[in-house]
């Protein structure tokens, strides 16, 4: 009696295992493009959302309490060296305007039209929670209320960070430059040549692709953003190269580059219109 | 009737916690390699209480992590599944056993989820590092026999 009720029970169980098993890989393979994850995620926003905050907690409490115990010492030497930044930084910047006008004048000569400046920035805070390591998504906390939009370029101090790539309620999702399903369209900076980039899926490194054997290319060279891919405005960092290989049995360069945007330790980003 | 209820409350709450230690961030150098802590708290549970905390437990704890951790739908869901339903077969062995021997088992049965899920990888083309997921899975055994301890302990206080 007993062995039959056992038997019973491992048979509902095989039963419910092949259930599961057809459920997860029929939304396995209907949200291959994260679009049904992304239609929960904005209607039960207002559950997940504490859920992130609830995680991050720990950090915040470690990081407010850091900077509570932080001497008075080191706070001054702080403000000091900001102090000297933005001296340095409000000299640089003296020297923008007329490098735009001057910038202007040429580019009519040209008969080419300005590029479009943006105008409004928005300064969001990443929500810090560990999502999957190999997936290169961030987290922010700016969504529907803030009028974002899907795509939307987001930068922060360095270079170029990546495009909005799902907007909940209270939070939007972020695609790193580094993920490996995408790509940017950059300019060399030292000789105007297009180059196409794709992520790696690694935080450290970019790849460029259909680099000629004999392009005028070598490491060191800055890259920036091209502004002829719609989503980026140009004239942003996005990094410098890194590694330039050769093989001869091949028909192009392999080329790594060094995102220039602190990927994997900023707190604050831009975002741009 | 109340000791069913506790049962099911104190795993609920367990794996609640486990969902916020799953999502806690943590320095990079163990973020790429941590151990599936909900994962480990539902073989806890399953072995624990086997009539209640089953598949559809499993189920619906990968989904709400796949929610949470921006995944494909299912991901964590079918790996959590194919897991417990191991833990389901074989649980009246593996509560016999020793500390030693519980670790042992718990890596036969972490062997089949590290397949499944890097088989997924490969399907949907998720880029992973395979020691990684390798590392995640030997701390996962070391850990075991503590956690094992730990929940046992919490169990205890609270459903009795």
């Amino acid at each position: 009696m007993n062995n039959n009720l056992h038997f019973r029970q491992n048979h509902f169980t095989l039963i419910k295992l092949i259930i599961f098993l057809i459920i997860s890989m029929y939304l396995i393979y209907e949200d291959k493009e994260l679009k049904l994850g992304n239609e929960v995620r904005n209607n039960f926003s207002h559950i997940i959302q504490p859920i992130y905050i609830v995680a991050e907690s720990p950090l915040k409490l470690y990081r407010n309490t850091s900077l509570y115990i932080k001497t008075k010492q080191n706070i001054i030497k702080e403000n000091n060296g900001l102090k000297k930044k933005v001296l340095v930084q409000s000299g640089i910047i003296q020297q923008i305007p007329p490098l735009k006008e001057e910038n202007k004048r040429l580019k009519k000569l040209l008969g080419s039209s300005s590029s479009i400046d943006s105008s409004k920035i928005l300064i969001a805070e990443l929500i810090k929670v560990n999502l999957s390591p190999f997936s290169n998504k961030v987290i922010i906390n700016k969504g529907n209320n803030n009028n974002l939009f899907l795509g939307q370029s987001v930068v922060d101090s360095f270079g170029v960070l990546g495009v909005i790539s799902e907007i909940n309620k209270n939070f939007s999702v972020v695609t790193l430059i580094t993920d490996a399903g995408h790509a940017i369209l950059a300019v060399n900076a030292r000789t105007n040549k297009r180059i196409v980039l794709s992520g790696t899926g690694d935080n450290r490194k970019l790849k460029a692709k259909y680099i000629s054997l004999n392009e005028d290319i070598i490491e060191g060279d800055i890259l920036i953003t091209s502004g002829l891919d719609n989503v980026f405005p140009g004239g942003y960092t996005i990094g410098e190269i890194s590694v330039i290989k050769k093989k001869l049995n091949q028909d192009f360069l392999n080329v790594k580059v060094r995102p220039s945007s602190a990927l994997s330790s900023n707190r604050e980003v831009m975002l741009l219109w | 009737m109340v000791v069913i209820n506790k049962i099911y409350i104190v795993s609920t709450l367990l794996l609640l916690f486990a969902i916020i230690l799953n999502i806690l961030p943590l320095p990079n150098i163990i973020d790429s390699c941590r151990p599936p802590i909900l994962l480990l708290v539902l073989i806890y549970c399953t072995l624990a209480y086997p009539e209640s905390i089953n598949l559809a437990y499993a189920f619906v704890s990968g989904l709400i992590l796949d929610i949470l951790l921006i995944m494909p739908l299912g991901y964590n869901a079918l790996c959590f599944t194919i897991t417990i339903y191991l833990i389901m077969m074989y649980y009246p062995q593996i509560r016999l056993q020793s500390n030693w021997n519980k670790m042992f088992s718990l890596l036969l049965i972490l062997i089949p989820f590290f397949l499944s899920s890097t088989l997924m990888n490969s399907i949907l083309k998720i880029n992973y590092n395979i020691v990684d997921v390798a590392i995640s899975i030997v701390l996962s055994v070391i850990i075991w026999p503590s956690l094992f301890n730990m929940l046992r302990f919490i169990r205890q206080k609270y459903t009795q």
